[in-house]
Formats: C-alpha cells, structure tokens, sequence
C-alpha cells in the first residue's frame, strides 16, 4: 500500500470529492443525466426542446400534462443548466438519502407533484423551465427544518429568523440572474416551507406501499445507489444500507455534512463547485479502466468499502490519472465552447460604436456624367495595355510598366492631385519583387495635413487578375473628389502594381520604417485614419460586395469600420455583404460555424488577405472591398459605396479605438467579442499547464513501490512512446527510503528544452533564406530531420547520461509548461493560431514514458514505432505538405510566415522534445 | 524676390517715405490668378497715429480697442496670426508679402514687450493674451507658460524702438484654433470704414472662409521716419486663395453634382469617344470670374476716411496686359509697366465690380521658385516613441540656403537631441549619412520641463546648393495625467509648425522670408476613460457596502439582554457612570464586549 503522507499536501481532498460523487443516490443520478441529455438535446435545432417541455400556461391542458414533469430537466443554456445543477444535486441528494429513492421519485414525479406543482405554477404566463424550482422547493423545506433545530441567526442585536434565508437567496439569485421567475422561485419556497412544516405528508405515499413495492421488486438489490424506504430511519448522517460499521463515518461526510449546512445557494454552489469536474467523467472513464473488478456497485459490502478506501488513499489516482483526466476536459470543453459560439445566445448582433462615423447618412452623388469619365479612364488605360502587349510582347499580367504608370499619374496631375512615385524592390525565397507605386493626394481644402484616408487600387488583385475597372474606379472618384470642399482629411489614393509588396512598401515608407531598397516618400500628409482598397477585376455588372477584413499575423480592424461597410453597401445601397467567402449564407448554425472557422483558418495562418493587411501593424483599420457575382450593381454603385465610406471616415473626429478589435465575425451581422471566446483557447492551453504542474509535482516524489496492487496500473498503453532504458528504470525502483522527496535535477532537461528551441530558428532561418526551388527538397529533408533526431537525441541521451525517469518527466514538464505559457499568451493576440496549435499539440499532453515492466519487448517497439509515426504527423512540414503546402513566393508571405513561423517552430521543438 | 512682395515692399517704402506726422489710413486689394483656378486675394489696411496722440489717447484710425490693450500690457510691438489651411508652394510659388504676414495653423501670437525682468514680461504677457483673447473671440488665454517661448533668433523688430527700453520677445502658437467668422468680425471692426466701404466690403465671412488658404494678420509697431517723428502703425492683412471653380458655385445649391453629360469637356481626338465614353480635357483656358462670382457682393465704393494717392490706387489686378478685363464704368484703370499689373481707382459711393472673360492664356504671371522647401512629419508607428523627420529641399542649383529652423514641441513630447541626425541627398538621388554639426552653425536648445514649459529649438542651418537634408530625431511621448486630456472627442495632440525664417536672398535688404511647415498630429496613448469610471463605481459600492457592515460591527458595544434593559431603565446619571465603568473596564484592559 502506497503511503499517502508521501504526498504533498492537497487543500482539499479529492478523493471525498470522488467519493461523494460517487456515492450519490440514484434518483439523483436519474435527474442529473436527465438534465444533461436535455441540455445536449437543446443543442440541435430542428425540434425546440423548451417548446416542448417546459409549462406555458395557455398550453394546460390533459394533453400537455407531461410537461409537468419535462419542465426542470430543460434549461434555457448552458449556465442554466449547470448552476441549477450545481444547487440541485447535495439537495437531492439529501432529500433522498433521508426519505428514500422512491419516496422522492413519487414525490417528484407523479401524481403527488402535480397538484404541488400546479398551485405555484399555472398562474404564470411565462414558460417555466428549469430544476431551479425544485432547488428552491428543497431550500424551503431544509430552512423550515434548521429552523426547528436553530431557531435564529443573530447579526448583532438583530435576530434574524433562519427560516428566511431561502427569500435571501431567492432575491439575490433574481438580482444576479437575469431572467430568472421570482415569483416562480417564491412560490416554490413556499411549498418547501408547508413540506418542511409536515403540511403536506399528506402527498407521502404511504410507507407501506413503499416497503411493498420495494420487497416485492427486490429495488435494492437489482438497482445501484438505491436507497431504501427503510434508508430514512438512519436519518441524514446515516451511511449507505450496505455499510454495516459506522467506523469511517466521520471523515468522508464530514465533507457533506458541512457544505449542506449551508442554506445560502451560493454555498451550495461553491461547495458543488468543487466536485463538479470530476462528476461527468468519472463513471465512464475511470471506473472501468482504473477501478475494474472493484466497482462500488458490486453487491459485496466489504469490496465496496475497500474500494472507497483505496480510491482516498490512492496518490496514482491523483497524479497520474486525474491531470490526464483534466487536461481532457479542458480540450473537449476548449472545443465544445467554440462550437458553441455560433448561437444565438453567444454571439452578439453587431452595431456602430463610433457614432461619428454616421455611416450612410449623406447621398452620395457619384453617377451621371462621371461614367463617362469611368468608361474614357478605362479606355484609355486599356489602350496603353493593348500596346504594351503587342510592343514587348509581355502581355496584361506583367509588372506594371513605366506607361502606365506614367498616364496615372498625368490623370492625377490633370485633375489636380498631388503626384508622386516609390520605388521598391524585395527579394525573397530568391524571387525579386520590384515596382513603382503611384500615390496622389487631394489635400483637404482647408485641412492642415494631420489626417489622411488612404484609397487604394492596386493592379493586380490579390487572386493576380488584372484590376482595370478598379484602378479606372479610383481614377474617376479621384478627379470626382477633388471638386468636393468639405473633407477634413486628405486622402490619398495609391496605385501599386500588385496587391502585396507594393502596398507594404508604401505603408512601411509612410511611416519610415522602409528597408533599404525601398525609396522613402516624396510627398506625405498626416496620420492615416482608415483604409479602403477597391477590386474590380471583371468587367461584368456584379451582384454583392465581399469585404476582407484579416489583417497580417491575425490583426483584425476596428469593428466600426466593417459594419459600417456593410451597413453602407446593404442599408444605404441595397448591395449584399459577404465575407469569408461565404455567398450562401443563410445564417443557419453550420453557415455561420463555417464562416466562423474560415475566419479563424485566416487568421491563424496571419498571412496578407489583401493590399488592406499591410496596413493593420500600424493600426490603420483598412479593408478591401471586392464586387462579386453577376448581378445589376454596376461600377457606379461601388463608387458611391466607396463615397459613402469616405464621408463616414471623413467625419470621425478620433482614430478609430470605440468598437473591437478582437472579434469572430459569423455573418455581417453577428459577431463573438474576446470575452466569449477566448476561454476556449485558454482552456485547450491550460491543459498543457496542467500537465506539467502535475509531472513537476510527481518528480518531486520518488515513485511508490511498482509492487503495489494500487500502483500497478498501467499507464494507458494508447499512446506511448519510445521506451527508456529498462535498467535505469529498475534501478530507480528498488530505493526505499523514508523520506519520500528528493532533488530535481534541472540541469540536463533545461539544457535540452532551451536548447532544442534555439535549435527551431534554425529551419526558420533556413526556410526564409533559400530560394523558392529548394522549398520541396528542404522540407522533406526536415521531415526526416523529425524523424531522426529524436531518436538520435534520446539514444544518445540514454547511453551517455542515462536519462532517468525524473529527468524524462521533467523535460516534458518544462516542454509542456513553456507551451501552456506560450500558447495563453498568443491566444490574446492571435486566438485563432494559439487554438490551431493547441489542437495539433494536445497529443504531446497524454505522450508517456513506456514502462517497460508492463509491456513485452515486441509490443514496446511497436507501439513506439505507432507513436512517433503519429507525433511525425502532428508536425509542422508534414501538416504543411498535407495541407497542399502553400509556399509564400512572395514578399508577404513571406514577411508573415516568418512571424507564423516563430510559432511553428516554436511547436516543432515541442515535438522533439517529448519524444 | 517675387514681383508682388517687391510691389508690396514697393507700397511700405513708399507709405514710410510719406508718412508724416499727421495720422492717416491706406487699404489695398491686389488680386492675382494663381494656377489650377486659384485666386489670391491679398487685402492691406494701414493706418497711423502718432505717438503723441497715442500716448495722450486720442485715437482717429488707430482702433481704439486694441490702443489701450497694447498700453495696458506694456505691448510695444505686436504680431497676431489666423491661419487656416496650407500654402500650396508647388502650384502657387512664393508665399505673399514673403511669408511675413503668415502665421502657423491656428493662432500666432509674438510681442516685445517692455518690462524691467522675465517675470514681469511674462505677467505682462499674460495680461496682453486674456484682453485679445476676449477682442479677438479665440482661446488665446490658453497661451500659457507651456505654450510660451523667447525665441532668441527667429524673430526680428519690425519697427523703430527707443534704445532705453527693456524689450522682452515672447512667442505662443495654438496649432488646434479653429478660426472661423467670429474671428474675422473683431478684424473688421478694428477697421476705420468696420467693413462697410473700401474693399474691405468683399470680406464676406462665407466665402472668406470657403477659401483653401486663408491668413489674417494684425502687426503694431512703431514707426519712426524722422527720429524725433515717430507714429504707432497697425497694418492688417487678409490673405486668401480662393478656388474660382468652388467660389462660383450659386450659395444655394453647393454641391459639386457630376456635370450634365452634355456639358462635359471630353477629348475627342480619342478613338474611343463617344457619347457615353469622355476622356476628361481639362480646359487650359483662363477661366472666367467677378468680383461678384467669386466675393458675392461688389466693393461698395471707396472709404471715404483712405488717403488718396494719386499714383497709390486701391484695388490691383495681377494678369497679363492683353488679358481682357471689364470693369464697372467710372473706375480708372492704371496699367503699371511690367506689364503683368493693372490697378484702378474707385469712386464714392459707386459700386465697383470686375469681369474677367475666359480665354486661352498665352502668357502667364511668372511665379518664382521657392527658396526652399520645407516639410516635417512625424514618422514611426506606435504609441511609446516616434521620430520627427524634417526635410529642407533646397531647389536652387547654385546657392546654399541660411536659415533659421525654430520650432517648439509640447512638454509631453521629449525629444532625444542626441538622436539628431542628418541625411544628404543630392539631384542624383543617393542618401550620404553625414554629422548633424555639417549643417548646424549655431543651435539653441532649451528643454522642457513637464507640465510647465516646452521644448524650445532653434538651429541656424545651412543647407548646400542641389539638394535635400534630412534632419532625423528621435522621441518619446509622456503619459498624460488622466485629467490632462481634452474632455471631449480628440484626434491627437496638436504639435505647433516649425518656423523658418530666411534672410532675403538677394541680399539687398534685410527684409527675412518666412515659411512654416504644417502643423503635426501626435497621438498619445489614451486610456479607455469609462475604465476608470467603472472600477470607482465597483469599487466604491464594495466598499460601501463592506465598510458599512464592518464600521457598524466595530463601532457597536454589544450587551447581553439583561444589561440592555438595564441600560435602558437607568437614567442619564446612570448612563453617565455607566460609560466611566465603560471606560475604565476598557483600560483596565476588560473587554466590554459581551455576545
């Protein structure tokens, strides 16, 4: 038998926590997974659970009497559900302990509870649901009973009467919680205080034909948990029937005892809290697989109390089973709660914030004669290409040529803009970028050069199609613009010859931050305040306009600003919004979820969507409007969009800071805020937290005698990994020494978990330096690296250092903790990359050492094969490939993979390291 | 030097040389059609009033107001700028009167005033900015001690002072000012005829504030032609470019529609035109205008109180001599013999308006090259630290340009002098990185202290023939005290133009050039001020509510029943003895606490 005094010291015990979740009485148990399936149910959308079942008042009638007792098993929502769980359950579970399983069945549901229910019920309008009405029933009874034995609490000179503290929780839950039924709540303490005061035995079926029932189906022995009529007589501290000895009474209900001393329901609540974690789960994964023959519900009393016995004084249990079991919890709840954030109760409705911005109150005036002018631009611009093809033969998808260029900025100079040029050139993955930008202002005509709007067209779109009724669009609100007196901002129109590097070049250079081989700016204005860039690539009318948002390395623009395109082009101008791709949206649950997690897709890659990213580090809020489809919008109907959103930037009399900058848009008009979202990823991290806490924790120890019957278990032989050197192992078994702590030696894991990090920029420096032919054989040569590394790095670990058990333990804790840290932070910035990695990485949470005791030698090797074939899997280069890798050819993928890929190699080391 | 500075050094060397002890009063109008439709409009308003009478306060042109104010505060020269929108110098050349009658952004505000020290100068200063702050209706009393400078080069007397006084130059420039028609009306009221006659009648508060550029100036200084002869002059200036397009727009109907399709002028020599496809021609023709189109009123005859000159008319028209001009019958018309000027006389009392009829421009006013460029930014992003770039582009190929860069930065943004670094560019376009001290002469530099005054810095430069300096620095922006930012909606801090004044370089006279860059936005970390305004109201009903409870239990003495009633039945001498037994229990170390 392990000693438990071996442990450090837990505030609480667990194992009391286990048992009385363990121990709780069927009826209970009955109601509790009741709720739960309702819950779940809840969650599909064809067949309204709460329609069903919950008591509406114009609804009574015979037919609908089962709602009578469908109502308190259906929530409204997840909290709903919970917290009425929470207070239900050492309620219930009192109540039945005391009164027996069929006592409380036909009390709660049968004929008995109708003509209870009925007298606080039916006089409502609203529709009831919920346990929370039991809760409260419970609460009265249980004050009615305190009140019997402790008459009053006294608060300095006042005496206040205990049979009052449900009113007190009942006022203070209808504060708190919205929506809840304060007369519902009233009227249920009321009925609890006449079953407290013995006013309704009369509803008690007779004991006998209980104890009939009972006898004559043998209740107790065919069911587990069941408590019997007779159950009663041993009152509220009595164990259950099948113990005979009240000799380990006192510990494990003392527990018990104090927490439903409390009649506050925020007690309960607390109390319940605390075991709340361990109950789902505990019945399914732990008993068969830890527990096996030892069930508590086989029908030997001695087994069972042993078992009960084991369970408390089982440290394995504790720090070995439980973390895994948590960290399992933390990333199906992690994930749950995204799929949650697509409903209606989750996500928001969005709204203009910034009330300067009065997006669509002014007519736009752009129409008429300046079609004229768009369609002798566009002529123009297209004679010019038609030349350039036929002169040097470089056909339309060539760089943009010094004509061009040249007849922009003659347009511009003609109307009266402001002109100048940029030069620039990149060279990445051994590709050469180079182009000139064109850039004209209109400066405001009695602006004092402080704030600027940028407008921009570049030629070719971010898909590389040939931009010609955009750039002819800019041109003509450009001359259009010009005649307007009342901007109080200058703006800029930019004209770069593709959608990624020039538009970089020139935002870098605005704010000086160019390298080297970008030209400053000649000619500048003020702070920029908003962005817009206009795609045409078609020369059909278009039906609906897709706006693109994602900004580099997950940077997302101010709120404000999208809604207020979208309110512009849907409310104002009658054209659709799209985004993500997404033109079917019908605003069910699995569009909006897709367009969700397509907006998370992008912005956990972080790489340029469109000229409008480039502008998001320097916190401009830009986005890129797109016409699509084939409609009857024509490119007027842009323009005037295009005016619309300028005047509306126009009048901000601040930067854009009122709405989020931390949002999941599922529709144009409904949005999740960082609040609602972000427990999920810090869920999926904290499970890696929680992990290496509990392997810090047990390398502390030495490990408990292997020839306990307790200890045996086996460490789940699923997912293992490479196997130690069993003589190192075995030798650390046999040390029995009475003091159970000893040293952990830090040098060696820290060296490693430093060093292998160190050891990912490598890749990156590789990968950003190479010419883009070599990317294919470069990353299968990484792949290899993966594979063999690790097994080098441990085998040579093993033969020179003899890696311990402890030290294996502790390079995975350090490895664990800096990801969990790691992970919680970037989930702040960039929710999306952190949950991505999270996901990939949560395997490396249940990667354990082989214990090469329990295993055979062939099955080791195969298992170790298995498993690290897996983690290969996880790892970056082959998700790449997998995932049709996409290479970043150019400049800002290649900008943005970098800073992406600090995060994947950051990951990748995660994965040496633990195997 | 540009031909309307020289005219207008021409007017003041002629008015100084006529000036005569006896006050009087001049107003001018020059009129000069700048490229891309503009229209500069430059009105002057000059009068006099020797010292004698404003000493003894009998005041004839000079306004009455602004006399005893000056008095009051000692004031014996002041410069006072409205300035609105930017001096387009690459379309519209050299700055008018050379850029001395031009302010930054905003209100400008320099004065020498005499006074024994620094403190009482800066009393006195004090004084001078709340009275014009209530004459002027602007926030000039917000020039306070941070806003406040003693630039030791950039500024030059402009009149002739006594060599006994103790002149002290204070300097103050509210970059955020709004000026708008409640400025203008104090202006014209300082005027003899207030705006009813004369040419100051076109000063029209709509249109004079519809203009892309718009400066008003008011200068007081003393003039002494012979030495023991001297006067005290006001000269007032309104400066504005008007765009004739945007002027002509009927006052009802503003709003630039597209034009018919009808009446747009298209190119069409283009293959592709046709009646739904117009490459725009912008007309090269003069476009036609009228003191009516582009003022919406004509001048209402001449004010009765100018002096007329018989060679000095009022109202001067800057195009070419074969240009046709109309005018309303009984003015005189002058054409002077540079063949670019032409001025006329107005009558009393009779209307004077002038038309111009579009037609195609065969010569054109010359505009002169700027002696140099000038612009500053504020570079980097983010909101802890930031550069300051500043650019002087020297377009001349054959002479360096000296100057003054004088520029002051609020406290809360502190700059590193050390960072301070140069860049040369040639016309070759390659960038040298050269030592600062390469084009600084002389620099002084006084920092700032917080919260009570700012950066103040002066460099004498000299930029090289052909090319482009780059003056770089680097700064970190202070965090405000929460109670220091505006109360209500802001885009930033405004940060004051830089001011650089040249000497002439013709170096005939002294007469300096000034240009000023553009005034600059600085954005300061904000605090999310509702986060404040939540945590008091969490924060103060936990602690009411926490304090309450606890203060009471503290406070209470809690008896047992029996000496309750005991207490209560006792009378005050009872409760009296009472309390001492309370008393003496609590020093004898008892707790009277009973549960």
């Amino acid at each position: 038998m392990a000693t438990p005094a071996a442990l450090p010291p837990l505030p609480f015990n667990p194992s009391r926590v286990r048992t009385y979740v363990l121990r709780l009485p069927l009826f209970t148990r009955l109601v509790l997974l009741a709720i739960i399936i309702f819950w779940l149910l809840e969650l599909q959308t064809v067949w309204s659970v709460v329609q069903w079942g919950s008591i509406i008042p114009e609804e009574a009638g015979f037919g609908t009497m089962y709602r009578l007792n469908t109502y308190p098993f259906i929530h409204l929502g997840f909290f709903h559900a919970f917290l009425n769980v929470l207070a239900l359950t050492p309620l219930l579970e009192r109540f039945e302990a005391e009164h027996g399983t069929l006592t409380a069945v036909a009390l709660f549901i049968g004929p008995g509870a109708y003509i209870l229910i009925e007298k606080f019920v039916l006089h409502r309008n609203t529709a009831v649901t919920g346990a929370s009405i039991w809760v409260f029933l419970l609460l009265g009874s249980e004050a009615i009973r305190t009140f019997k034995s402790n008459p009053y609490f006294s608060l300095g000179p006042y005496k206040i009467p205990t049979w009052t503290s449900p009113l007190f929780a009942c006022a203070l839950v209808s504060i708190l919680v919205p929506n809840t039924s304060f007369l519902g709540h009233l009227c249920a303490i009321l009925v609890g205080y006449l079953l407290g005061l013995g006013a309704l035995k009369f509803f008690v079926p007779p004991e006998k034909i209980l104890r009939w029932i009972e006898g004559k189906l043998n209740l107790l022995g065919r069911l587990p948990h069941y408590v019997s009529v007779d159950q009663k007589t041993y009152g509220r501290y009595g164990v259950l029937p099948t113990t005979t000895t009240g000799g380990e009474r006192g510990t494990p209900m003392s527990f018990l005892g104090t927490s439903q001393r409390l009649v506050n329901v925020v007690g309960v609540a607390a109390a319940a809290a605390v075991s709340r974690p361990v109950q789902p789960t505990i019945p399914p994964h732990h008993q068969p697989n830890h527990h096996g023959t030892t069930s508590p519900n086989a029908p030997d009393p001695m087994a069972l109390k042993s078992a009960v016995r084991k369970l408390r004084s089982n440290p394995h249990f504790l720090f070995v089973h439980l973390p895994h079991i948590l960290s399992f919890i933390c990333i199906v709840a992690g994930v749950v709660w995204l799929l949650l954030l697509p409903l209606n109760d989750y996500s928001r409705q969005t709204y203009i914030s910034e009330n300067a911005l009065l997006p669509g109150q002014v007519h736009a005036y752009f129409s008429g004669s300046e079609q004229h002018v768009f369609r002798g631009y566009k002529k123009e611009l297209e004679g010019i290409l038609v030349g350039q093809t036929e002169e040097g033969r470089e056909g339309r998808n060539d760089e943009f040529t010094p004509a061009v260029s040249g007849k922009i900025q003659s347009v511009l100079k003609a109307a009266g803009l402001k002109v100048a040029t940029q030069n620039y050139e990149y060279t990445s993955s051994g590709l050469t970028h180079q182009g000139q930008n064109v850039y004209a202002i209109i400066q405001a005509p009695r602006g004092d050069a402080t704030e600027a709007i940028v407008l921009v067209a570049a030629w070719k779109t971010v898909d590389d199609e040939l931009n010609l009724n955009g750039v002819s669009l800019a041109l003509t609100l450009a001359r259009y613009f010009k005649r307007w007196s009342l901007w109080s901002k200058d703006i800029i129109f930019l004209f770069p010859p593709d959608s990624k590097a020039g538009t970089q070049a020139w935002v870098d250079a605005y704010h000086d931050m160019q390298p080297a081989f970008v030209q400053p700016l000649p000619l500048k204005s003020g702070a920029l305040q908003g962005g817009l860039v206009i795609e045409y690539p078609f020369d059909h009318r278009f039906e609906s306009l897709h706006i693109l948002y994602d900004g580099v390395n997950g940077q997302l623009p101010n709120l404000d600003l999208f809604n207020t395109a979208v309110s512009i082009a849907s409310g104002q101008m009658g054209i659709g919004a799209n985004l993500q791709e997404m033109w079917d949206h019908n605003d069910s649950y699995e569009m909006r979820l897709q367009t969700m997690m397509r907006g998370m897709v992008k912005q956990g890659f972080g790489y340029a969507t469109g000229p409008h990213s480039s502008f998001m580090p320097y916190h401009i809020d830009a986005i890129t409007l797109q016409p699509k489809g084939d409609g009857w919008q024509d490119e007027m109907a842009l323009g005037r969009t295009v005016e619309s959103l300028c005047r509306s930037l126009n009048n901000l009399l601040e930067h854009l800071h009122q709405s989020f900058f931390f949002y999941l848009l599922m529709q144009t008009n409904r949005f999740v805020s960082i609040g609602t979202y972000l427990p999920s990823a810090m869920l999926i991290a904290g499970n890696f937290t929680i992990m290496a806490i509990a392997l810090w924790l047990r390398t502390g120890y030495y490990p408990y005698s292997q020839q306990s019957p307790v200890g045996s278990p086996v460490e789940k032989p699923t997912k293992e990994e490479q196997a130690a050197d069993p003589p190192k192992t075995s030798n650390d078994t046999p040390k029995p020494d009475t003091k159970n702590i000893r040293e952990r030696q830090l040098a060696l894991p820290l060296t490693l978990v430093v060093g292998l990090h160190l050891l990912g920029l490598l890749p990156l420096y590789i990968f950003n330096h190479i010419p883009h032919t070599y990317y294919n054989p470069a990353t299968y040569t990484t792949i290899l690296a993966n594979a063999v590394l690790p097994l080098l790095l441990s085998s040579s670990l093993t033969l020179t250092h003899g890696l311990s058990t402890q030290q294996s333990h502790l390079i995975k804790s350090f490895s664990l903790l800096t990801l969990g840290l790691f992970l919680s932070a970037l989930a702040t910035l960039n929710f999306s990359l952190s949950f991505m990695i999270g996901l990939l990485c949560a395997p490396l949470s249940f990667v354990n050492r082989i214990n090469p005791h329990s295993v055979s030698a062939p099955l080791r090797h195969v298992l170790a094969v298995l498993a690290l074939v897996l983690l290969n899997l996880l790892s970056p280069p082959v998700v790449l490939v997998v995932a049709c890798a996409y290479f970043g050819v150019d400049v800002e993928s290649v900008l943005t993979q970098a800073a992406f890929g600090w995060d994947v190699w950051g990951v990748w080391t995660q994965v040496v390291v633990c195997t | 030097m540009t031909v309307l500075s020289s005219l207008a050094l021409l007017f003041l060397v002629a008015l100084s040389s006529l000036t005569s002890a006896t006050s009087d009063y001049h107003e001018s109008l020059i009129l000069q059609p700048l490229p891309q439709s503009s229209l500069l409009a430059s009105f002057n308003f000059r009068s006099n009033e020797t010292q004698e009478s404003f000493d003894e306060r009998h005041f004839r042109y000079f306004p009455r107001a602004l006399g005893q104010i000056l008095r009051h505060a000692n004031t014996k020269e002041l410069h006072l700028r409205f300035t609105t929108g930017r001096w387009d110098a690459e379309s519209w050349g050299p700055r008018p009167w050379n850029g001395t009658k031009e302010g930054s952004t905003g209100v400008e505000l320099w004065a020498w005033i005499d006074a024994p020290d620094d403190e009482a100068a800066f009393a006195k200063w004090i004084t001078l900015t709340q009275s014009l702050s209530g004459l002027f209706c602007a926030s000039l009393n917000f020039i306070d001690s941070t806003r406040t400078t003693r630039p030791v080069a950039s500024f030059e007397l402009m009149g002739d002072h006594s060599a006994s006084s103790n002149l002290h130059l204070l300097h103050g420039t509210l970059p955020g000012e709004v000026v708008c028609t409640e400025n203008l009306t104090p202006f014209l009221k300082l005027l003899p005829c207030k705006g009813k006659a004369g040419v100051a009648s076109l000063l029209d508060g709509h249109k004079l504030f519809d203009a892309s550029w718009q400066s008003m100036s008011v200068d007081v200084s003393p003039v002494c032609p012979h030495p023991d002869e001297c006067s005290v002059q006001i000269d007032q200036t309104v400066d504005i470019v008007l765009d004739i397009d945007r002027s002509k727009r009927p006052r009802d109907n503003p709003i630039p529609r597209p034009v018919p399709a009808d009446q747009l002028a298209c190119d069409t020599s283009k293959p592709y035109h046709s009646d739904d496809t117009c490459y725009p021609l912008e007309s090269t023709a003069e476009k036609s205008w009228s003191l009516t189109d582009i003022f919406g009123r004509t001048i209402s005859g001449a004010c009765p109180l100018a002096d007329d000159h018989a060679h000095e008319d009022p109202v001067c028209l800057r195009v070419p001599h074969e240009r046709e001009v109309h005018v309303a019958p009984g003015a005189v018309e002058t054409k002077k013999s540079d063949g670019f000027t032409r001025c006329f006389t107005l009558q009393p009392s009779t209307p004077f308006d002038l038309t111009i009829p579009e037609q195609e421009a065969t010569t054109q006013v010359p505009l002169e090259e700027p002696v140099l460029r000038a612009e500053r930014t504020i570079v980097g992003n983010g909101q802890e630290r930031g550069g300051m770039r500043i650019i002087f582009d020297n377009p001349s190929d054959t002479n360096a340009v000296d100057f003054i860069y004088f520029e002051t930065l609020p406290w809360f943004l502190r700059p590193f002098v050390h960072t301070l670094q140069a860049t040369i560019t040639g016309r070759d376009g390659v960038r040298r990185q050269v030592p600062a001290s390469e084009f600084i002469k002389e620099s002084f530099y006084k920092p700032a202290i917080d919260r009570e005054r700012g950066t103040q810095l002066e460099l004498a430069l000299s930029v090289p023939a052909a090319s482009t300096v780059t003056l770089t620095y680097d700064f970190e922006k202070a965090i405000l005290r929460y109670t220091e930012y505006p109360p209500d909606a802001n885009r930033g801090f405004n940060v004051a133009p830089a001011v650089i004044k040249m000497g002439s370089h013709d170096g005939q006279n002294n007469h300096p050039i000034y240009i000023r860059t553009t005034s600059l936005l600085l954005q300061l970390p904000t605090p999310d001020f509702s986060m404040p305004y939540n945590v008091i109201i969490l924060t103060s009903t936990v602690i009411a509510l926490a304090f309450g409870s606890i203060f009471n239990l503290l406070v209470r003495r809690f008896v047992t029943a029996d000496e309750a009633s005991a207490l209560l039945a006792q009378t005050v001498k009872g409760r009296l003895s009472g309390k001492i037994i309370a008393i003496r229990d609590k020093i004898k170390g008892k707790s009277a606490k009973t549960e």
